[in-house]
């Protein structure tokens, strides 16, 4: 399964490390409270716009615009239960 | 077309030139490094290997708002007309939506993507920008408004056809092709296309040099 909760958290910690450069340790040690917009100075708009299209693809769901708030990318927990609620759909 | 064309020559007389057909926009400049990384390897495996900048895009003269995907593709086509000798291209990821009008021995692509992808992540680009600056924009706005005048994505001034082209770009079919992807089946690294921060990965440059050097046996191109 793809969508199994461990799954979802996995292909996101990659994604973000993938796109901020974060590294593997570094990726893997962000808790639901790390906070990501403004707070990481690599995740600029670009980068938003990046893990928008990379969370589509690799996690196969569609995301619209009315569904994005900026509260999605304060932290890691909240883009986690963000992702979870979307494929589970 | 006059545009620059960076040019790593080997040693001796090239066994066959390889047409590096880089990312498109952001993303070229994020994989550009590695890529030369990856000519100079594969030079020294008596290759000659050409990226030429696109119009519009790196040191040339033509603004972008006058440029599109058919002149882009109509360009490399000129490019590879000029060569001597067995001609391989090797695309990455949007370049992969341009190299096909080229005449050539064989084609190496490496994570083709649609055009399709590449718009909807500029266009986000800029309603994430415009979120940040109090003003309201949406997906459906700005395709609308693009229909009609160039629209600012990322950086980029893109011309209503650039955009319609862009929007319905599909790779094309090319013979021969090797097709590759990252990860264990086919080239070791990371996406650097995605990357926030250009990075550079010179074990990744070496894979790809490799890959296209075996791929060019494989097409009988030397």
């Amino acid at each position: 399964m793809t969508d199994t909760p461990a799954a979802v958290d996995a292909t996101l910690r990659a994604l973000l490390a993938d796109i901020l450069g974060l590294g593997e340790a570094r990726a893997a040690a962000l808790t639901a409270d790390s906070g990501l917009f403004g707070e990481l100075p690599e995740f600029d708009s670009m980068a938003v716009a990046t893990v928008l299209t990379e969370m589509e693809d690799r996690l196969g769901i569609i995301i619209d615009d009315d569904e994005i708030d900026g509260e999605i990318f304060e932290t890691y927990g909240n883009l986690l239960a963000f992702s979870l609620r979307k494929v589970t759909d | 077309m006059g545009e620059h064309i960076l040019r790593i020559e080997p040693a001796g007389a090239p066994r066959a030139t390889v047409l590096i057909v880089p990312p498109l926009f952001e993303e070229a400049n994020r994989t550009r490094r590695t890529l030369v990384l990856a000519m100079r390897a594969l030079a020294a495996k008596g290759f000659a290997a050409v990226m030429p900048d696109l119009p519009g895009q790196n040191e040339s003269l033509v603004p972008l708002e006058d440029v599109d995907l058919a002149g882009w593709q109509a360009a490399l086509a000129e490019v590879a007309a000029g060569v001597d000798g067995p001609l391989l291209v090797a695309s990455v990821r949007g370049g992969c939506l341009i190299d096909h009008r080229v005449r050539a021995a064989g084609w190496w692509r490496l994570a083709a993507v649609g055009g399709s992808s590449l718009l909807r992540t500029l266009l986000r680009a800029r309603v994430s920008a415009d979120r940040e600056a109090g003003v309201t924009s949406s997906l459906e706005s700005l395709s609308e408004t693009a229909k009609t005048e160039p629209l600012l994505l990322a950086g980029n001034r893109l011309s209503p056809a650039m955009i319609a082209q862009l929007g319905a770009a599909e790779v094309q079919p090319v013979e021969p092709l090797r097709s590759v992807s990252l990860g264990a089946e086919g080239i070791a690294g990371t996406p650097l296309w995605l990357r926030a921060e250009p990075g550079e990965d010179a074990g990744m440059a070496e894979a790809i040099a490799a890959d296209i050097a075996d791929c060019s046996a494989a097409c009988g191109v030397s």
